[in-house]
């Protein structure tokens, strides 16, 4: 008795150590189908078997080894990893994902002959989430920074920005240049190009996680100031906004938007590509204007 | 605070959204992991050296080393150094990666309550029960685990109280929890761009949550007081 409980237990722990490397075997079937085997016509991803799942698995090795482009086009789908920011990301009324870069997305993905999936990401996370296939590119207003270019394969500049000082509205007469910024404390998003500005300055900092944290930040008080980017001011501060005694005053620098694809990746190329013909036709400008962001277009 | 106001039902609608998934996550971990708990609890009480040993270890490691942590090896490490991205990139995938890190957490703390339970229930009850000629399963299941429960209660509220919280650890894979929902207000989502607010109103849902599920537990625990 004793016996046969001692291994029923012994069987149990195993299943249960195995629960933990398992996340590894039991649910990836239909994910690892999806994601590499099958074309988008035929995802039989329930019933594949162990055999073919290994077969997937190699194709997809080696599709990673050849050309993202290719394992992108098999399994059908381009993931967009996005935050929502507008006017670049952002849904409408029926929850669809609109936007300057969600529109060019979509339509990028339509010229290689798959569908657009845009997932919401955390922001600080967006390498790995990059790096662990789980989402193929990052298009959403990212800053190309030395950081960014060195760690993902981007595309070229697509369109302006600048990184501008925000403070309360009723002091903002006091700090109308970067001279007058030196005794003020400063929340800016960590890794963000405001930070770098602001250390190239000396200015006292406080790196928090996001731009809309370091709004936070001096709407609470806790900061004199923020930098964040203009484009996300421009919507996101002064009249008729969550914060109305805010205001931006001051530009950093300027900088330019890129979309970032895995290391290595021929994506990249390939939206550099689809950006020059859609450039060339106007329709990249049109889906500007639709957002009023034609004025930080950059010509490809 | 006339904004607030117009803001209201697009934040409410965004946030039980959210809540639902938070909901989700808190179901699928007790039902997980209860029954988990009971199984590692067991092989921690083993007589087999190897078995209760490696189970001690297991249980070291994943009380030893912080949930988040946990949750970002179960998501991102198949792909990163499998190469395999198991979960894919979807709501779905998210959601049960973080069940399964949830659970796996969730029933290794669960274990030792439940030995701690099963071990304070007199010993005078086992020698009754061999005394009566019943074997070790039966004096398990007929006599000890309903002591085991009640004496289990508190100590389990007080974990599944804290697991409501923790399930907000799980933004960190960007499950669209109720606080990822309450902190993209802050930069913009549903067309309401940098609103502080729902990311503090986010508490009363937890506290309202926290207050039926204390009601509850607490009518558990009155309901088991004929042991005595």
């Amino acid at each position: 008795m004793k016996k046969v409980l001692s291994l029923t237990l012994t069987m149990a722990m195993v299943l249960s150590l195995a629960a933990c490397g398992s996340s590894t075997s039991s649910a990836p079937a239909e994910t690892t189908a999806a994601a590499a085997e099958t074309t988008a016509e035929d995802t039989t991803a329930e019933e594949t078997t162990a055999a073919e799942t290994e077969a997937a698995e190699t194709e997809a090795a080696e599709a990673e080894t050849d050309s993202d482009l290719a394992y992108v086009q098999d399994k059908g789908t381009l993931v967009v990893g996005i935050t929502e920011f507008e006017p670049m990301d952002y849904q409408d009324e029926n929850g669809e994902w609109i936007g300057f870069d969600a529109d060019m997305a979509k339509a990028f993905a339509e010229s290689l002959g798959v569908d657009a999936e845009f997932i919401v990401i955390d922001w600080d996370n967006k390498i790995l989430e990059l790096e662990g296939k789980t989402i193929d590119c990052v298009w959403n207003g990212m800053t190309l920074t030395d950081e960014v270019t060195s760690a993902m394969e981007c595309s070229n500049a697509y369109c302006n920005n600048a990184q501008v000082i925000i403070v309360p509205a009723d002091v903002a007469d006091q700090y109308q240049d970067t001279d007058s910024l030196s005794d003020l404390s400063f929340a800016v998003e960590a890794g963000s190009a405001g930070e770098a500005e602001v250390d190239a300055l000396g200015l006292t900092y406080t790196s928090v996680t996001s731009q809309a944290d370091a709004l936070m930040e001096v709407a609470a008080g806790t900061s004199d100031a923020a930098v964040i980017d203009s484009l996300m001011a421009a919507a996101m501060v002064g009249e008729g906004t969550g914060y109305a005694d805010l205001t931006y005053t001051v530009g950093l620098n300027s900088e330019e938007y890129g979309v970032g694809f895995r290391k290595g990746s021929d994506l990249a190329a390939a939206l550099n590509d689809f950006f020059a013909d859609s450039y060339a036709d106007g329709s990249m400008e049109a889906c500007a204007e639709t957002y009023g962001v034609q004025a930080a277009l950059i010509e490809q | 605070m006339s904004l607030i106001l117009e803001q209201m039902p697009v934040v409410i609608g965004a946030l039980n959204t959210g809540f639902i998934q938070t909901l989700k996550l808190f179901f699928v971990t007790l039902i997980g992991a209860f029954p988990l708990g009971l199984v590692i609890a067991f092989g921690s009480m083993s007589r087999f050296r190897p078995l209760s040993l490696a189970t001690k270890l297991v249980v070291w490691i994943i009380r030893g080393t912080p949930l988040m942590i946990q949750l970002l090896i179960i998501y991102y490490f198949p792909g990163l150094v499998l190469n395999n991205p198991i979960w894919g990139g979807g709501e779905t995938g998210r959601f049960l990666a973080a069940s399964t890190a949830f659970i796996i957490n969730y029933a290794c703390y669960f274990s030792e309550i439940y030995r701690g339970g099963i071990q304070g229930v007199p010993v005078g009850q086992e020698e009754a029960g061999l005394v009566l000629g019943m074997t070790k399963s039966q004096i398990f299941w007929k006599i000890k685990l309903l002591q085991m429960i009640k004496r289990i209660v508190p100590p389990m509220s007080n974990e599944i109280i804290t697991l409501v919280k923790d399930t907000a650890l799980a933004r960190i894979i960007a499950l669209q929890e109720i606080i990822f929902a309450g902190q993209s207000f802050m930069k913009g989502s549903h067309g309401i761009s940098g609103a502080i607010w729902p990311l503090f109103f986010t508490a009363f849902y937890y506290l309202i949550f926290n207050g039926v599920l204390t009601l509850l537990l607490g009518r558990l625990e009155k309901k088991l007081d004929y042991f005595r």
